[in-house]
């Protein structure tokens, strides 16, 4: 057979593919093709398609038929209100919560960062410890602790009183319990350490000499902060604002817990309670969200774009007086600790509390027990476990299965984040790393229950693609864009010619990255581990359709307890989770130095 | 770009190709089996091999799976899954050829014949050894047991809610005062209130409104009095999201004057104040009065045989063990669930089946399907 | 021995062309300065010799072997090309100690524990950094970091070395002290030097032939006093030297076979340059370096005084002459007063006469 390239052809191509970095590329362009592309591509014909069930009998068509009958009824029917209540108030209450949601992270996390980098604040240390804790912990972990906390008889199905009204007498109003307000506020504080993280980073690596040039021309504090400061980390700020609204608009239990008992509906929740009777709405829904994600990626790839202009990242910069908040300090130390005690300690009181007792609202002694945690022999209880979850063998599978999958995961998705972090940043410009770098971050906008439905339905065409072997599969796409992400920061903050010194030496590829570039920024890396390991740990939507029958994982067991309404156990399983993702992070990082923040990319 | 779209839109269209049904074979087997005794169904069993997979939206299905496995040595696996979800896996599963379930227990009629059944994903048996104690129309698809979510109410305080009339719910001394899980969170309460609107009920609702005010339904815009009752009541109602959690909320102190239609057989746990609670119709059948036109309904729970088990017969062996006294157990034991055996007989102080049959709503599968779309988007409108 | 030629090469990234058909031969034990301004394609250049870049088009040889050709499809990798690459940040592996440093080249060529360690202490030695063996690159000086990173790529004996920039990291007096132990270096080792930067002083003490790039094209290659006498353009004229040289426009008419007149600054002066004369265009450029310019006593040209920098050893006079400001620089330290009337005179045969429309040397000679 004749070779169809000619001689230079084939040497351009060997040239090219003598780079491993070209390798890696092109490997995961073509695999992130086939694992993100395809399943959008499933996911935008799944909104033609008539499905099985109501929607056959609606248009009288067989299954698998196209029909623009979903877009419709979902975009333009107005009898009984059904497009403006199922999808326009649902898509107005979204952007609302996002909006608001990403204002305060952007507001608390910003302040907090500028007091902690630019200030004499006192407990500066504990401050920042335990400000990254909501970002670690799951979602619904505030969610549920505010309804725990505020419920009352007054509002939503509430027949009983939380803490606040049995313990204190206090009974809040419905717009404080449930709906708008507490779901833009759970999300924002929840969000309010990614913007902790991003915006400190500016700040930290930010040259004081621009600030101290004002400070010289006698320009007042306040005036440098606004007419400096604030306008040097506008990108980052805005930046941050495009990635924290996105976030909350995919988010799912937050407004099932806060949202649901009045009836407060947003997309996610509604493509929920759809996908069942009418996927086809349901995926329309998950296209909507989609774009609004991408239409988001694009522009804040313009304003990251532009944001060259700035050359903020000087070094470290020498000195950095910091600003004395002189009588001020105690007071905003001393309320700072109070919320973030409030935010993240509270919560697991809260939930170690729920965890003993037997009735709800009854917090007296003799109403607790430590059955739900050590019993053994809990028939009693018809709870659906008949041993406390430390002794369960159900939950210690469970458990045992859940970190399993994490660790497969983050081992996955850090190692394919390293690899195309090395990809992207040694062709930095070229179009191929542009591709990569968008595939490799699209898994973020997908919204994790239809990313699911899809995967379900692709597993099922793919012998062996079964059980664990997917989960795996969705968990490290689904946490490829973090592990991405602090690869090429880790490679970012490394110079070319350290690879070079090795290659000129005729150092092998695997022997560089595995001898030098990764030893060198083993903390960025691991970071890039960390996160889809802690997420993964409490994922439950994106996994709820593919966790196999023969094993659940802690966050299903969680959910099914939870709507059983078996709450002591529930609690405790929720108790569970979070010590174990915090002992899981906090080990990591004291052994490795590796750590959320480094993650995010601070 | 255009090819790349083309080209997997052909790889999508071979992959699907691929998963051909293969129920047939099992529904083969179910057939010839109906008429096998209970020895040549263990034999059978007894030969196949590998793990025996249960689906079920309940709990206690997984006790009985579980019972079962133990006493004939079978490994086994259940899952306890939203019956949203386990259509899902089914139709994914088996459409994908994929191992999944041998036998699935599961609720809302109308998806089982609109997706399970009529899509070849769930295969109907009747084991021969019980045949004769079902009646005949709970025998396709066969019905394991029957659920029932009734009126109860807080019996503190001076302002008890003893309704005697369902009309009474839509008065505004009803508002917030009913909790009810919401009907698009579970689709058995969807169900019931489609139900409401068809001949049979809507007449007796209209009935019901002229025994309670003495003057005769004046319908408005709505198309009948169900349609009327629906509007009323939903607007009255505050929506939960579990009915356990209902249950639990409405027996406390401080729920004083509430009411809440949830299943019966939640009164079961240890967190509910049961002492609190009253059963709406077992106080009228006590004082020989009734709640009109219905105190509650009630949904048949179906056990079937999935079209890609890989145990059929130890599948067959287990629905055969279900519909005995044994298989009954992990329900028995409490009120609220009624098997369709004749021969087992509700737990005392229970009602029968039959009385629950005639106050309250059933569900029509066909009826439901054909008016779903309509009764949805109505209801819709009330839960926000 | 190792020759290096470079033929027709070209590097493109996208639509911006870095190095534009260059050719160069770079002859065996010399030492090399790519020199130009930043952005000029210098280091592009030296990386595509290395091998650490491919150039778009063209070949590349070195001692006779084709490392890279376009056409044949030839590209091997950098460390088949037996060439040592010292980089302007050293590139020194933080997470390794010093001997480690110099070490890990050597375990990779599979050298024997025993050879290493003996080239490793005689490295040591011959830079002088013994008594760091043990220790981080963080926690050694700037210059120690630069002999540690010279050490680790002189091990393996390349027999071309590559450097890009790598004094330019270090303070002024370092510098000077690096650049003497770099040219003994050139002799000690016995290899080829290849050397970037842009800093034309180094190019001028350090090599044995500059070549002077700018935007990709090649400017002038050449021995670095002969690019100082005698720069090709107008370009390499301005790049070369500190103070620059004068640029004097003005006109010309030709009035004999090697003479011409030039009138500039309101001065007629007559060029008799050292060869014939071509055609000449209408505006010429007169270049006269700084040391041509001398005061004198007495002379018919008067110039006043704008400023001056005595430096001890030199003094550079700025003067004011016909609207211009050009520079002189004498020997020794003389301070003038500023806005005070001096005379000039122009001596010496390396007057420099340049085509005013094209920037091409035309001539040289004497005023």
């Amino acid at each position: 057979m004749r070779n169809p390239f000619s001689a230079r052809q084939r040497a351009r191509l060997r040239a090219f593919f003598g780079k491993p970095a070209n390798i890696i590329l092109v490997t995961f362009c073509i695999v992130l093709c086939v694992l993100t592309l395809y399943p959008l591509i499933l996911l935008l014909l799944e909104t033609i398609t008539v499905h099985a069930g109501k929607e056959v009998r609606a248009t009288k068509l067989a299954a698998g038929d196209f029909s623009l009958y979903s877009l419709e009824k979902i975009f333009a029917t107005s009898k009984n209100a059904y497009s403006k209540l199922t999808f326009y108030e649902p898509l107005f209450n979204t952007l609302a919560v996002a909006l608001t949601a990403s204002l305060i992270a952007i507001l608390f996390g910003g302040v907090v960062a500028w007091l902690i980098t630019r200030t004499n604040l006192k407990y500066k240390k504990f401050i920042s410890t335990v400000f990254v804790f909501p970002y670690i912990m799951p979602a619904w972990t505030l969610a549920t602790f505010w309804q725990t906390f505020f419920k009352n008889v007054n509002v939503g199905a509430g027949t009983s009183n939380g803490i606040m009204a049995s313990v204190f007498g206090i009974y809040m109003p419905e717009w404080f319990v449930y709906g708008y307000f507490p779901i833009s506020l759970v999300l924002g504080l929840h969000y309010a350490p990614f913007a902790y993280i991003l915006i400190g980073g500016i700040l930290r690596n930010m040259d004081a000499n621009l600030e101290e040039a004002a400070t010289i021309l006698k320009t007042p504090r306040w005036r440098v902060m606004l007419r400096i400061t604030l306008p040097i980390v506008k990108p980052a700020l805005l930046s941050t604002l495009l990635l924290v609204f996105a976030s909350s608009m995919s988010a799912y239990s937050v407004p099932i817990f806060l949202g649901s008992p009045v009836r407060y509906y947003v997309l996610s929740t509604k493509m929920m309670s759809l996908i069942n009777n009418y996927p086809g709405q349901g995926y329309i829904i998950a296209a909507v969200m989609i774009i609004f994600g991408v239409t988001i990626l694009a522009v804040n790839q313009k304003i990251t774009g532009s944001r060259k202009s700035y050359t903020t990242v000087t070094g470290k910069s020498s000195q950095i007086s910091l600003v004395n908040l002189r009588r001020f300090n105690r007071p905003i130390a001393v309320c700072l600790t109070i919320l973030m005690v409030l935010v993240a300690v509270v919560p697991l009181i809260t939930f170690a509390l729920e965890s003993v007792i037997i009735k709800a609202g009854d917090y007296t002694l003799s109403n607790m027990t430590l059955d739900f945690w050590i019993g053994r022999n809990l028939n009693y209880l018809d709870q659906g476990d008949s041993t406390g979850i430390l002794l369960s063998a159900k939950v210690l599978k469970a458990l045992g299965f859940s970190l399993l999958l994490a660790i497969t995961c983050s081992v996955v998705a850090g190692t394919s984040g390293v690899l195309v972090g090395y990809g992207i940043v040694k062709r930095r410009g070229s179009k191929l790393a542009t591709a990569v770098s968008n595939l490799s971050f699209f898994p973020y906008l997908m919204p994790s229950l239809a990313f699911g439905a899809i995967y379900l339905a692709m597993s099922t065409r793919v012998p062996g693609l079964q059980g664990f072997a997917v989960l795996a599969l969705i968990g490290s796409v689904k946490y490829l864009p973090f592990a991405s992400r602090s690869g090429v920061n880790a490679m970012l903050q490394l110079s070319g010619e350290i690879e070079e010194a090795a290659v000129i030496v005729g150092v092998p590829w695997y022997k560089r990255m595995l001898r030098i570039l990764f030893p060198i920024q083993k903390s960025s890396f691991l970071s890039g581990y960390l996160l889809p390991m802690v997420s993964c740990m409490r994922e439950l939507s994106l996994f709820v359709l593919l966790v196999p029958t023969s094993n659940t994982l802690l966050t299903t067991m969680l959910m099914q307890y939870s709507e059983k309404g078996w709450a002591q156990f529930g609690n405790a399983i929720n108790l569970l989770i979070i010590v174990v993702v915090l002992i899981v992070n906090f080990a990591v990082n004291k052994l490795t130095g590796a750590s959320i923040d480094k993650g995010v990319g601070g | 770009m255009k090819k790349l779209i083309s080209l997997l839109l052909a790889l999508t269209m071979v992959f699907a190709s691929c998963s051909l049904a293969l129920g047939e074979s099992v529904a083969e087997l179910a057939k010839a089996a109906e008429s096998m005794t209970h020895e040549e169904l263990v034999e059978k069993a007894m030969a196949e091999e590998g793990t025996f997979t249960v689906y079920g939206n309940t709990s206690r299905i997984v006790t009985a799976a579980e019972n079962f496995a133990a006493l004939y040595n079978i490994p086994f696996a259940g899952s306890n899954l939203k019956d949203s979800e386990i259509y899902t896996k089914l139709e994914t599963e088996i459409s994908g050829g994929a191992k999944g379930a041998d036998m699935v227990m599961i609720q809302d009629g109308a998806s089982l014949q609109d997706i399970a059944i009529a899509g070849g994903y769930l295969i109907n048996f009747v084991p021969a050894s019980v045949k004769a104690n079902i009646a005949e129309g709970d025998q396709n698809p066969l019905i394991h047991q029957f659920i029932n979510k009734v009126f109860i109410w807080n019996n503190l305080g001076d302002n008890v809610p003893a309704i005697t009339n369902v009309w009474q719910l839509t008065e505004p001394q009803f508002k917030g005062n009913i909790v009810f899980k919401a009907p698009d969170a579970e689709q058995v309460n969807m169900n019931f209130l489609v139900m409401l609107t068809n001949e049979e009920w809507s007449g007796k609702l209209a009935e019901a409104y002229k025994n309670l005010y003495g003057k005769d339904i004046d319908l408005g815009d709505y198309e009948n009095a169900g349609y009327k009752w629906i509007a009323e009541f939903l607007s009255n109602c505050v929506f939960g999201n579990s009915d356990t959690t209902l249950a639990e909320e409405v027996s406390q102190e401080t729920a004083q004057g509430k009411i809440g239609l949830f299943v019966l057989s939640k009164l079961r746990s240890s967190s509910v104040y049961t002492e609190n609670l009253t059963v709406g119709q077992y106080q009228a059948t006590a004082s020989g009065t009734a709640i009109e036109p219905f105190s509650g309904f009630m949904y048949p729970m179906y056990a079937m045989l999935s079209a890609n088990a890989s145990r059929p017969y130890t599948a067959m062996l287990f629905i055969e063990y279900l519909m005995g006294t044994d298989g009954f157990k992990p329900w028995g034991k409490s009120i609220g669930a009624y098997s369709s055996n004749s021969e087992i007989v509700p737990l005392e102080g229970d009602l029968s089946l039959d009385v629950w049959k005639q106050t309250l709503v059933m569900e029509d599968p066909e009826y439901i399907l054909e008016n779903y779309e309509d009764v949805y988007s109505f209801v819709n409108m009330f839960l926000q | 021995m190792p020759e290096i030629i470079l033929k027709n090469v070209t590097k493109r990234f996208g639509k911006f062309v870095a190095v534009d058909n260059l050719n160069l031969t770079i002859p065996t034990r010399s030492f090399i300065t790519l020199l130009g301004p930043s952005g000029c394609g210098k280091t592009t250049t030296l990386r595509m010799i290395a091998g650490l870049e491919t150039p778009t088009e063209g070949e590349i040889l070195i001692d006779g072997v084709t490392v890279f050709s376009s056409e044949k499809g030839i590209n091997i990798p950098p460390n088949k090309r037996d060439v040592g690459f010292l980089f302007q940040n050293y590139a020194l592996w933080p997470h390794m100690t010093v001997y480690q440093n110099i070490a890990f080249g050597l375990e990779n060529l599979k050298w024997d524990k025993a050879r290493i360690r003996e080239r490793v202490k005689e490295l040591l030695a011959m830079l002088k950094i013994e008594e760091f063996e043990k220790r981080y690159p963080s926690e050694l000086s700037g210059g120690q970091q630069q002999r540690v990173a010279i050490a680790r790529t002189l091990a393996p004996n390349p027999k071309v070395l590559f450097m890009d920039e790598p004094l330019s990291n270090l303070d002024a007096k370092l510098r000077t002290e690096m650049r003497t132990e770099l040219k003994r270096l050139h002799i000690d080792t016995d290899s080829t030097f290849v050397y970037v930067t842009h800093d034309q002083l180094e190019a001028m003490t350090l090599s044995t032939k500059v070549c002077l790039m700018e935007k990709g094209l090649l400017q002038q290659y050449a021995a670095p006093l002969e690019m100082y006498l005698r720069p090709a353009n107008l370009f390499v004229a301005d790049f070369m030297g500190s103070p620059t040289m004068n640029f004097l426009k003005g006109r010309a008419e030709k009035t004999g076979e090697n003479t011409c007149e030039v009138s500039f600054c309101g001065l007629k002066r007559t060029f008799t340059a050292a060869k014939p004369l071509g055609e000449l265009p209408e505006s010429v450029t007169l270049g006269v370096r700084p040391e041509f310019i001398t005061i004198c006593q007495d002379s018919d040209v008067k110039a006043k005084v704008y400023s001056t920098l005595p430096a001890g050893m030199e003094t550079t006079v700025k003067l004011q002459l016909g609207g211009e400001i050009i520079t002189s620089v004498i020997f020794g330290s003389v301070d003038f007063e500023i806005d005070s009337e001096v005379s000039l005179a122009f001596h010496g045969r390396d007057m420099l006469l340049y085509n005013g429309e094209t920037g091409a040397l035309m001539a040289d000679g004497s005023l």
